[in-house]
């Protein structure tokens, strides 16, 4: 599941720095269990349906460090080399679970010289966001 | 009881290149492309936070703590093969509304010099 790299980096005519395309990411049951193997997170609310719901949710629901790995894996698509991000952030504001579709978009909010700053929108397929105040911010 | 203030020992973790792979893999990013910045989860976070939810003192009910919001900063990107040094440090922790509220802190480092940060900010139901 690799992300396009498809983005430019600056605008060719505005001086504009350019958007990184809308991205998707397609949550699985295998790749929950897949992170949880190799963060060392095996919290069994990721990975036990039983377990999850005797704690109130509706079933296992993924680790909100792995949404932040494909928030990462977005601006780095963008970016192109990851050495370049010097700032991640985000608040987790909603459930991700196994068969969510996660669109990934960014604008870039300013640029001061060297330094881009990147909001990033993370929303389901019902249109709920799942990562708020998710922001990059990407070194020249 | 709060425990803001307080400081833990230092971790000190070498980056190795198996797992690190496995992690990228298991995100879905280039495991040639190094160590993905994500990984601070592994080498800052997991590896100081099991000090604080381990701390009799601080009691975090880990069964009803929410990760609320996260962030990394970094100064440099660590390799494959670095050993780092990540301290952590509870910044913040206090209650408000029946909720406790910890921001954990960890510092992390390289050779002596700063590396990078993670700042974690867990909401607990009381």
């Amino acid at each position: 599941m690799t992300a396009k790299k498809t983005g430019q980096k600056t605008g060719q005519k505005t001086g504009e720095p350019a958007a990184p395309e809308p991205w998707t990411w397609q949550v699985t049951r295998e790749q929950i269990a897949a992170y949880a193997e190799a963060s060392g997170d095996r919290n069994p609310i990721h990975l036990d349906d039983a377990f999850a719901q005797s704690v109130g949710l509706p079933g296992v629901i993924a680790h909100g460090m792995l949404g932040m790995a494909q928030l990462a894996n977005f601006v780095v698509a963008w970016a192109g080399d990851h050495r370049r991000l010097r700032l991640l952030r985000c608040r987790f504001s909603g459930m991700v679970r196994p068969g969510d579709v996660i669109t990934f978009s960014g604008r870039v909010s300013s640029e001061v010289p060297g330094l881009l700053d990147l909001e990033v929108s993370a929303q389901n397929q019902r249109g709920e966001k799942v990562l708020s105040r998710a922001r990059a911010l990407i070194s020249a | 009881m709060s425990v803001a203030g307080r400081r833990y020992a230092p971790v000190e973790m070498e980056l190795d290149g198996e797992h690190v792979r496995a992690f990228a893999q298991a995100i879905g990013a280039d495991p040639a492309a190094g160590v993905p910045p994500t990984y601070a989860a592994v080498y800052a976070l997991f590896a100081t936070a099991g000090q604080l939810f381990g701390d009799a003192e601080a009691a975090v009910d880990f069964t009803h703590l929410l990760h609320s919001e996260q962030e990394f900063t970094w100064e440099s990107h660590p390799e494959v093969g670095d050993v780092v040094t990540s301290t952590g440090v509870v910044e913040e922790d206090s209650e408000r509304r029946g909720l406790r509220f910890i921001t954990f802190a960890t510092e992390v480092s390289r050779s002596g010099r700063a590396l990078g940060r993670s700042t974690m900010i867990d909401v607990i139901r009381q």
